[in-house]
């Protein structure tokens, strides 16, 4: 009885398969709806984004307001790999991922054992300093401007290769690696690291008293943040064509935050996803009413804050735990009344 | 070589106390209702665009019906923005505190987050009204420009701004220390729950202290405005010498911030001498050195930072 | 030699001094309890014993090696395990999951991010025997968080337990219950003595006075009496303390 409940969990569940199903046919569809082929793309890519910061805020509760800038780092170091080094669609990403990764294990060493508000102000510092390095060290970023001209490089697989030139092509190719991500974050956070991690928010002191060690543990889920960080960056860049400083500043990277707690961060591993189409749909469709739609998706956040932080997935879990026990109390009154009728 | 320093080291005196003034505001909130207010930046600009509605024809809400006020001396206008901003800026931390009253008991993550969700609303109210672009505050003339003293030339603001900080910091602190009000303050900061059993209304006294806490800001804000210039980012800019202040000073020390202040100011300042640049860097600098090498404050035990 | 020695801990906090040469010793299979009245340096003494606080000065030894001023993480991966009196457990966790976390077969391999754990039936089984042990059979699906405040207790117990380790210390576990729930940790306590050395920090003196082989009474940041139950009652000093009406 004790274990049919407490259901091992596959590498590909439902969710996932109907995210497959959803992102995997996306640009057939996504202009009859009446959108475009790029949104799709950016979606994906802020999804992808998202997944990883929410292993940092979701599951381990850690406030990290300056991510934006590693995601930012990452699309530098694929066009500066692509001008640079060798023009090569793989090497290129997996530089990005590997060295924002490094960028982020070297800041976790100074914030690894914090949480809170000094971890809040501490990302917030790392952030800007990396945005102020962006902005002044011209030679290599660019800039203010930024940096120009970089390709959609060609998958070269062995046999055959794919031009991804066009966006919709690009978004294929973004997809798959949101299939493999979205695959491996799903395992990981039903792992012992994960269930570690998900410890460590609600009880970081009992975990180090049952031998755990959660500075480590807290340093490799932010390295492992920033590197999914670093991956979408790259594929941001391949978006963009190009890679700028903007994405790096305080209100990107609060944006994030705001994306993943409005969808349900803190209690699903979908909630991300939420939260980032609901931003670029509020993007989108109330941006063409009114250009204070980041305002009022700020207001939905505060008010979610105060009432509901569990976000849009709580609210779904709420209601279909709601439907549960009235369906459970519907197979289980019926008889009563009539017995009383009689 | 040391000389030419002075008026940097002025300039660093006139933005370390403003600095002193902003953590003092910040610093009350923390000790009366155990908030970090991650949005004590964004209403310091507030004050200072608020300031400059009442002071700029061109820059501020445009309402025809306020022609004749534009035309009255700036030194009616200017001491007018002084005492309106804070009010306007109170007003609006008094409904964080509001907002904020949800998250009490909770996890303070949470709270937190809604001071960090506040400071970001607040940025793009401001960007919303007044727009993304630099606006500059017209003082009058008198305390404006620089004059040369003994080959080197000072700003004659910052000498104001200097001045009126010492005068706004010695108020602050006959405020605290020799009125009733002051006391149940300090006493609030010090054991709420003796406040609230000596009768005063908690609730009423933190949104009071809230308000006060966030007036401070903003009467920094006006001042700061002309050395700055009024950005709708200059919020962020402004929380962290608050931050980096109480950490180097202690929670509870009013002149370990005032000192604190000075010194960070300092950093700023003569940083803006050899590398103009850096200067804005340098404190975020500051803030990693700080905090790294000095996790545990003056007193050594742990704060409400530490939660 | 006993399982686990203090030897002349002394700890202050700014002035105050807050234990002062304090030296316990705790044997292998024997239930210690440690009394005193709030303020006496009884919880600061726990923290310290149990790694949270370093000692200013003094050693504390466990199975013959120094652990002193050694964080509480090593200190559980050594064999001890301690309860909490504010209850640390992980109230999004089901009673189940909190034990499986304290498994050091999970603890051992935290950095595994390609297993299921809930596929893991070894650690369900373990986790499930514990709570078993400590009388939540049942319950092993129900959130931390609904569980009633004695059984919340127990739990906290449990997961201490999980670790399976040779030194368990409890902080205060009678706090908060009532006289039948009180029994009851009386009787799971006494089993659990039969398998780990237990050391018990306690107000209620009845409660310690029934289990304990030997009590340290610690005031004013000292020992100022120690022995079986019986010797205590007629001791001079407990009874000139304010424990000596309760005795």
């Amino acid at each position: 009885m004790a274990r049919s409940n407490f259901r091992p969990q596959a590498w590909i569940n439902t969710p996932i398969l109907i995210s497959f199903a959803v992102f995997g046919t996306m640009p057939l569809w996504i202009e009859q709806a009446g959108f475009y082929q790029y949104l799709g793309l950016e979606i994906l890519i802020w999804i992808i984004f998202a997944l990883g910061f929410n292993l940092l805020l979701g599951y381990t509760g850690l406030p990290s307001f300056g991510h934006g800038a590693f995601l930012g780092i990452g699309a530098y170091v694929f066009g500066l790999t692509q001008f640079n080094v060798v023009e090569n669609l793989w090497l290129g990403l997996i530089a990005a991922t590997v060295l924002t990764g490094l960028f982020g294990a070297a800041v976790a060493l100074f914030i690894s054992h914090r949480r809170g508000i000094y971890l809040a102000l501490m990302t917030i510092a790392f952030g800007q300093i990396l945005f102020f390095i962006a902005s002044k060290w011209t030679s290599v970023t660019g800039g203010e401007d930024g940096l120009l001209n970089i390709r959609r490089l060609p998958a070269d697989f062995w046999l055959f290769s794919i031009e991804l030139q066009d966006t919709a092509m690009l978004y294929w190719f973004a997809f798959g690696v949101y299939a493999v991500v979205v695959v491996l974050l799903w395992r990981m956070v039903n792992s012992p690291f994960g269930k570690a991690i998900k410890a460590i928010k609600q009880n970081e002191q009992r975990v180090a008293f049952l031998g755990y060690n959660v500075r480590l543990l807290k340093g490799t889920v932010f390295t492992l943040s920033c590197a999914v960080a670093g991956l979408a960056g790259a594929l941001f860049a391949m978006a963009q064509e190009g890679a700028y400083i903007q994405v790096m500043n305080l209100q990107w990277s609060g944006i994030v935050v705001l994306m993943v707690l409005i969808g349900g961060g803190f209690v699903s591993f979908w909630g991300p996803v939420v939260g980032v189409i609901l931003y670029f749909v509020a993007r989108d469709i109330l941006g063409a009413y009114t250009e204070a739609w980041l305002l009022w998706f700020g207001l939905l956040f505060m008010l979610l804050v105060m009432f509901k932080p569990e976000g849009l997935a709580g609210m779904w879990q709420d209601a279909v735990k709601r439907l549960r026990n009235a369906a459970k109390r519907e197979a289980v009154e019926p008889a009563a009344p009539k017995a009383l009728a009689e | 070589m040391l000389y030419e320093l002075l008026p940097h080291i002025l300039n660093g005196l006139a933005l370390g106390l403003l600095f002193a003034l902003v953590a003092l505001g910040f610093m009350l909130i923390i000790g009366v209702m155990e908030i970090i207010n991650l949005a004590h930046g964004s209403l310091f600009a507030l004050g200072a665009y608020v300031a400059m509605a009442i002071l700029a024809p061109d820059g501020g809400i445009p309402l025809s019906a306020m022609e004749p006020w534009y035309d009255l001396s700036p030194w009616i206008r200017y001491p007018v923005s002084l005492i309106v901003a804070p009010v306007v800026v109170a007003g609006v931390g008094m409904g964080l505190e509001v907002c904020l009253r949800r998250t009490y008991g909770k996890d303070p993550l949470y709270g937190l987050l809604l001071t960090f969700g506040a400071a970001l609303v607040l940025e793009e109210i401001i960007r919303e009204i007044w727009g993304p672009s630099e606006y500059f505050l017209p003082i009058p003339r008198e305390i404006s420009g620089g004059f040369i003293f003994e080959d080197l030339i000072y700003s004659t603001y910052r000498i104001f701004a200097a001045a009126f900080s010492v005068a706004m910091i010695g108020l602050l602190w006959l405020f605290l220390n020799r009125t009733p009000y002051g006391a149940v303050i300090k006493a609030g900061a010090h054991d709420s729950e003796m406040v609230r059993a000596l009768g005063y209304n908690l609730r009423i006294l933190r949104m009071l202290v809230f308000g006060f806490g966030t007036a401070l800001a903003a009467i920094a804000g006006v001042i700061m405005a002309p050395i700055w210039g009024i950005r709708p980012v200059v919020g962020v800019d402004a929380v962290i010498p608050a931050f980096v202040v109480i950490v180097l000073g202690g929670v509870g020390s009013f002149w370990g911030a005032v000192t604190a202040g000075v010194l960070v100011g300092l950093v700023v300042a003569i940083t803006a001498a050899f590398l103009t640049d850096w200067s804005l860097l340098s404190m975020y600098l500051l803030l990693l050195a700080v905090v790294t090498f000095r996790s545990r404050g003056l007193a050594g035990k742990a704060s409400v930072l530490e939660r | 030699m006993p399982l686990f020695e203090a030897i002349h801990l002394h700890k202050r906090f700014g002035q105050q001094v807050v234990l002062e040469d304090i030296s316990l010793s705790f044997e292998e299979n024997r239930l210690s309890g440690i009394m005193g009245p709030n303020g006496a340096g009884k919880t600061t003494c726990f923290n310290v014993l149990t790694g949270h606080y370093k000692p200013d000065r003094g050693e504390v030894r466990f199975d013959g090696q120094d652990i002193t001023g050694r964080p509480p993480r090593l200190i559980a991966r050594a064999g001890i395990s301690r309860s909490f009196q504010l209850m640390n457990l992980f109230d999004e966790y089901t009673a189940l999951e909190n034990v499986i976390m304290a498994l050091p077969q999970v603890r051992d391999r935290s950095f595994d991010v390609l297993h299921d754990l809930s596929a893991n039936s070894d650690a369900q089984d373990r986790a499930a025997a514990v709570l078993e042990r400590i009388g939540l059979k049942g319950h092993e699906l129900a959130l931390a968080s609904d569980l009633p405040y004695g059984q919340r207790r127990a739990l906290e117990i449990g997961v201490a337990m999980a670790a399976d380790p040779k030194l368990l210390f409890l902080d205060e576990p009678t706090a908060g219950l009532g006289t039948e729930a009180t029994a009851q940790l009386a009787d799971l306590i006494r089993e659990l003595r039969r398998s780990v050395t237990i050391v018990i920090i306690e107000h209620d003196m009845r409660f310690l006075f029934a289990l304990a082989d030997h009590i340290y009474v610690i005031h004013w940041g000292q020992v100022i009496a120690q022995g079986p139950p019986r010797a205590l009652q007629d001791d001079k000093w407990v009874s000139r303390s304010s424990l000596g009406a309760l005795a």
